[in-house]
């Protein structure tokens, strides 16, 4: 019997996580090793189009500003770390 | 050991999803973040699936990819406060006092927020032992850590539990 440590789930959540699990085999089918390699390849060239046109652009256009939120979400989704963060504050004071 | 297959995952859902989802809970607090990280985990056993041979058992394997989905999650989460100039002790607290799906009493309230404040390695030892009651060589087998060492962090995690609750009491 599990411990009572005050935490609760809304009616049904259990009967509805395990519905909702048990779809995940017909969302994420297997891929092929093609399609595993797949986006390594469409990356290479979306960065070697993205290097072309962003030389030409940067000249002719401003950069757009980002929200403090925007930034903080890009941030977390590089995996930067806290060390990162504190070594960056550190050599800027 | 054969491959295992959807019906074997179907098996591992119907297991062990709920005692995975109070797993989870009891590291990172909220309901929400517990629901997304649950189906991070079985979304990550999926696609691991046909390279499981075995080496485990399932449940220790389904284990140890939910309590580093956990941990990813808490490191996010620490470096989204610190981002933001947040007091992490006051965003941890905040976990609890903002879930809704939480209701206990005001000691078990003490008790989460002081495991919330808790470094990762002691916070996952100490709810392993506490509040799944697993054995330390169960423990260790699902952290990759000694029983040694995860001995001194449940000491350790206990000590720093009972000072956290005292401070509140005061």
């Amino acid at each position: 019997m599990r411990k009572n440590n005050g935490y609760n789930v809304p009616d049904g959540y259990f009967e509805g996580l395990r519905t909702k699990l048990s779809s995940i085999p017909a969302q994420e089918k297997q891929p092929t090793r093609f399609q595993k390699f797949a986006p390594y390849l469409a990356l290479a060239a979306c960065f070697a189009i993205a290097v072309l046109i962003g030389n030409f652009i940067l000249n002719k256009t401003t950069v757009p500003s980002a929200s403090d939120d925007e930034i903080i979400e890009y941030l977390i989704s590089s995996d930067i770390t806290l060390a990162q963060i504190e070594d960056f504050l550190i050599s800027n004071q | 050991m054969p491959r295992m297959d959807e019906r074997d995952f179907n098996e591992l859902v119907d297991k062990y999803s709920e005692q995975l989802y109070w797993h989870i809970r009891n590291l990172v607090g909220s309901h929400e973040d517990t629901d997304d990280i649950v189906q991070d985990t079985f979304i990550k056993a999926w696609k691991a699936l046909p390279s499981f041979r075995g080496e485990s058992s399932p449940s220790t394997w389904l284990w140890r990819i939910a309590t580093n989905e956990a941990l990813a999650f808490l490191r996010k989460q620490r470096v989204r406060a610190a981002l933001r100039f947040q007091s992490l002790d006051d965003a941890a607290e905040r976990v609890i006092d903002d879930d809704p799906w939480f209701n206990g009493d005001e000691a078990q309230r003490r008790l989460a927020k002081a495991i919330i404040r808790l470094p990762d390695k002691q916070r996952v030892v100490f709810c392993m032992r506490y509040f799944e009651e697993m054995s330390y060589e169960d423990i260790s087998e699902v952290t990759g850590t000694s029983v040694g060492a995860l001995k001194a962090s449940f000491h350790f995690a206990s000590e720093k539990i009972k000072d956290l609750v005292q401070l509140e009491q005061d």
